[in-house]
């Protein structure tokens, strides 16, 4: 039942042997002397290898209506400018289920009641599988899924983001050991009964491939999981109020230095004007740091940290606290960016691309302000370097099943994960992100689906059935001129899309590197925040590789080494 | 008062105010030192204890049973939520993994211990939650002794019990409640800040300075804290016999006589026993405050044992045994803490949190 976190067992004591040192530590033996080895924290890597025999056989389930704009997905995403209304049905005959089960999900949204009529008209529309999702806040829900999952306490499955992964100490072998091994059950040809599943494709599908052991992983590598949405092109953006920028005289920044021209012409702290929200994110590639944090310079393994590109960057995350030009609340945990933006309060904020056509629809809706635009940042350089903009790859999340579970329930459950993976245009994306006609939504002029106050009030931004599974294909969504806008986004941003050093591989780096990671990101907060002082980074630079960086490179270029054939 | 539980059950806390009362009531007749006279009563006691004749155990079970089937519920709740769990803290010496079960586990002794004691992160925690214990000792802990004696002369009941609802009610208030309103007033953009900046002035810092937490901390700990401590004070005070003081005034005691010699001496059973018990819980700051404060102020200022444990060995770390290790040691501490407060308080001739038979 257990297994090794990928170091050698031979480290590990007996427990003959260590019942020996418990006596003796008993009998007054100095405290020193009774001292045992503690194993694990080596790190673990994991290949995402799509060519895996066990993954679903791919059968293409091709879009029932073509897309308006036409990209190179997952990169470059395909949209529609008109909603495809009505929808069509990928889904012609529903499955007759009656399993009652409770799945554990993040959410940011209103919490749905048990007995919410979305609830009750989805478990008809599904197939009549009865599902209770536990909400949790995410940032919560990140912490504390670690918890539950140690304690198998999640009900019968449970959705991760796959940035929640940083919170557990070491998530490749949580998956191995608390997770249900579905290979069985969507391994082969599963067409017949899951043909959204079987569309989604062997990259996605190979992203939710774990290997119990690490030292045999084509032979140990199993299916742990329902993939969510396969992610690529630009992964977040930096968002500017166009109205403001253009009331104010003021063009959308391309470098740097333009932004913090505009921000200080902008900001006045008396006034409670504040130009910039969160950025720190997305400042990092302005300065071509690596999202990874690993840069390959031809002999070795540099870290962001200990180049000299972070220390500008630290330089000018400080300028944005010293000259006033950051919102006072941003780093903290009442910064609302959202709610700022919106009434003007910030100019420029980093988000999830969504935030563009939600926050568009939203004020459209409401009518609050009819000038009221949004817009991206593009890849902003500094010093007249090259452009860099963080792409997204691999799947965003995935859906984990409990241990024990039965393979019948699973089947059930990815029958409605077979729902939920229908893409958009369809009418069943529609009711998985929209709700029902007349209740959660109403067609607006133009055809596309406007939350009622119901729907804004009980459901709207809540992941729910959502989290069941990614559609086969992302598209973009939004009304039309948003649509195009980020379609051209999109296009004009692919020269400058990052490449993961690492692509293909799942790792989880050594104890040490993370914990003195989390130990140098607090003190660079310090010195961003101004409680401590720019001429202390080189100092901690040094902690940060004798307490584990240096061992962290070890295990990176290795896995980077082996990878590229170096 | 750390506000994460250990409260002292208030039922217990009147009934011995009376007995002593009579003591210092003799003592103001007599003028004799306080420490002799309450040192005699202790010492009878236990001369007197080896005569009684123990009856068998069989007829104090006739005689008790219904009190033994009285308690067995909270026993039971006890062990099933407290002791059992407890057991568990055994994994402080193992080379602990949550995928093996308990006894595959390998015993490595103190290991844990010692990687504790030599992390510079562990040594800042803990110095820094005996900054904020001792703090709270010195400045909230007497602050709400004063506020029951403030509370205690205003003769108006009607102003007496809203003053009171107004002080008590932030008890009940969460942390993440308090330090909320905290920034909505007191923050950057806070309701003080915009006021400051509307007469030319300049924003207030303290919610993001890190060199002045400890005064926000103890402000935030006054606000919410020092209305519960009055009560438990209140009620002592309000047991003390009424006659005492007139025959104070008969003979001649002004204000503060009276207040030095009765009021005081009368409720320092009570200081004696809250006192005992914050001292055991030393360590045990609290875990809301600091962690919800963290990100404004920064980890240096603001970090405390407990998330220490929470974020060194909790989150993205295989740190079960450590952050076990990192209880027990606090657990320990809190223990002798509270063995050497009672022992001197026994001293003293005072109860203590349990009585010397």
């Amino acid at each position: 039942m257990a297994t090794p976190s990928g170091g050698s067992p031979v480290r590990r004591r007996s427990l003959f042997k260590a019942a020996g040192v418990g006596t003796a530590g008993a009998a007054g033996v100095p405290l020193a002397s009774a001292c045992g080895e503690v194993s694990g924290g080596e790190g673990n890597v994991q290949e995402v290898d799509p060519t895996l025999g066990i993954l679903p056989e791919y059968k293409e389930w091709p879009l029932p209506i073509e897309p308006d704009l036409l990209g190179d997905p997952p990169d470059h995403p395909s949209g529609y400018l008109a909603y495809p209304n009505p929808p069509a049905r990928a889904i012609t005959t529903p499955p007759g289920n009656s399993g009652s089960y409770q799945v554990y999900v993040p959410n940011w949204g209103p919490a749905l009641t048990a007995d919410d009529p979305y609830l009750l008209a989805m478990q008809e529309a599904t197939g009549g599988t009865k599902i209770e999702f536990v909400q949790s806040d995410g940032e919560a829900f990140a912490e504390a899924s670690t918890q539950w999952i140690q304690a198998e306490e999640f009900g019968d499955a449970i959705f991760m983001f796959g940035w929640m992964t940083n919170s557990h100490a070491n998530f490749n072998e949580t998956v191995v050991n608390r997770f249900a091994d579905i290979t069985d059950i969507v391994s082969g040809d599963i067409a017949e009964r899951w043909p959204l599943l079987a569309g989604r494709g062997d990259a996605a599908w190979a992203d939710s491939v774990w290997s119990a052991d690490p030292e045999d992983p084509a032979g140990t590598a199993g299916i742990y999981g329902v993939p969510w949405t396969l992610l690529g092109g630009p992964g977040n953006a930096f968002f500017h109020r166009a109205d403001l920028l253009a009331e104010g005289g003021f063009a959308v920044p391309t470098t740097v230095e333009e932004l913090l021209e505009t921000a200080r012409a902008w900001s006045d702290d008396s006034a409670g004007r504040w130009a910039i929200g969160g950025s720190d994110y997305m400042s990092k590639a302005w300065f071509r740091l690596e999202a990874t944090g690993w840069l390959w310079d031809g002999s070795g393994l540099v870290h962001n940290n200990e180049r000299s590109e972070f220390k500008e960057w630290v330089r000018f995350q400080r300028t944005l606290t010293d000259e006033k030009l950051r919102h006072p609340s941003v780093g903290s945990a009442d910064f609302d960016g959202k709610t700022l933006h919106r009434t003007g309060e910030i100019l420029f904020d980093q988000d999830g691309w969504s935030r563009w056509w939600q926050m568009t629809q939203e004020v459209r809706a409401t009518g609050e302000n009819p000038a009221f635009a949004l817009g991206p940042v593009g890849a902003l350089t500094y010093e007249g370097r090259e452009p860099m903009y963080h792409a997204a790859r691999g799947v965003g999340g995935w859906l984990f099943f409990r241990k024990d579970l039965g393979e019948d329930a699973i089947a059930e459950l990815l029958d409605v994960s077979n729902y939920a993976a229908a893409p958009y245009g369809t009418k069943e994306y529609e009711t998985t992100f929209f709700g029902f006609e007349g209740q959660q939504f109403t067609y607006d002029a133009d055809g596309r689906p406007a939350f009622t106050e119901a729907g804004v009030k009980g459901f709207q931004d809540s992941l729910a059935y959502t989290a069941m599974s990614g559609a086969t294909e992302y598209l973009l969504e939004g009304p039309a001129d948003i649509v195009e806008a980020r379609f051209a986004f999109d296009e004009a941003i692919q020269p400058y899309l990052d490449e993961n050093p690492f692509q293909g591989l799942r790792l989880t780096g050594p104890e040490a590197g993370n914990n003195a990671g989390a130990v140098f990101d607090e003190k660079v907060n310090d010195i961003v925040y101004g409680r401590a002082e720019l001429s202390e980074l080189d100092a901690a630079v040094e902690t940060w590789r004798a307490d584990g960086g240096d061992e962290a490179r070890e295990f990176y270029e290795k896995a980077y080494k082996q990878l590229h054939g170096e | 008062m750390t506000g994460t539980g250990g409260a002292p059950v208030p039922p217990a806390l009147p009934g011995p105010a009376i007995p002593i009362g009579d003591d210092e009531s003799d003592m103001a007749v007599t003028t004799e030192p306080a420490g002799r006279a309450a040192e005699t009563p202790p010492k009878t006691r236990k001369a007197k204890a080896p005569k009684a004749r123990r009856r068998p155990l069989r007829h104090r079970l006739r005689r008790d049973w219904a009190l033994i089937v009285l308690t067995a519920p909270a026993m039971v709740q006890l062990a099933v939520f407290f002791y059992a769990p407890s057991a568990y803290s055994v994994i402080a010496f193992m080379d602990y993994s949550p995928y093996r079960s308990l006894w595959e586990n390998p015993i490595i002794g103190f290991t844990h211990f010692q990687i504790l004691f030599q992390d510079p992160y562990f040594v800042d925690a803990l110095l820094n939650t005996l900054k904020f214990a001792f703090a709270q000792l010195l400045f909230v802990f007497p602050f709400s002794i004063v506020l029951a004696l403030v509370m205690h002369s205003v003769v108006s009941t009607k102003l007496r019990s809203t003053f009171q609802s107004i002080v008590y009610l932030p008890y009940f208030f969460s942390w993440v409640l308090v330090v909320s309103v905290f920034t909505q007033v007191l923050g950057q953009d806070g309701l003080f800040s915009r006021w400051l900046v509307g007469m030319g002035g300049e924003r207030l810092d303290i919610t993001r300075d890190p060199d002045t937490f400890m005064f926000l901390a103890w402000m935030q700990w006054t606000w919410k804290d020092a209305g519960w401590g009055m009560i438990i004070f209140l009620a002592a005070l309000a047991a003390i016999n009424p006659a005492l003081y007139e025959a104070a005034a008969v003979d001649g005691a002004n204000r503060w006589r009276r207040l030095w010699h009765i009021t005081l001496p009368s409720i320092r059973p009570v200081i004696v026993l809250l006192l005992i018990l914050q001292l055991g819980g030393i360590l045990s700051v609290g875990f809301e405050q600091y962690q919800l404060q963290r990100a404004a102020v920064g980890w240096g200022a603001s970090e405390v044992l407990d998330t220490f444990v929470y974020y060194r060995t909790i989150l993205s770390s295989n740190g079960e045994s450590l952050g076990t290790a990192a209880g027990l040691f606090k657990g320990l501490i809190g223990l002798l803490l509270i063995l050497a407060a009672n022992n001197i308080a026994h001293r003293f001739g005072e109860q203590g949190i349990y009585q010397k038979s």
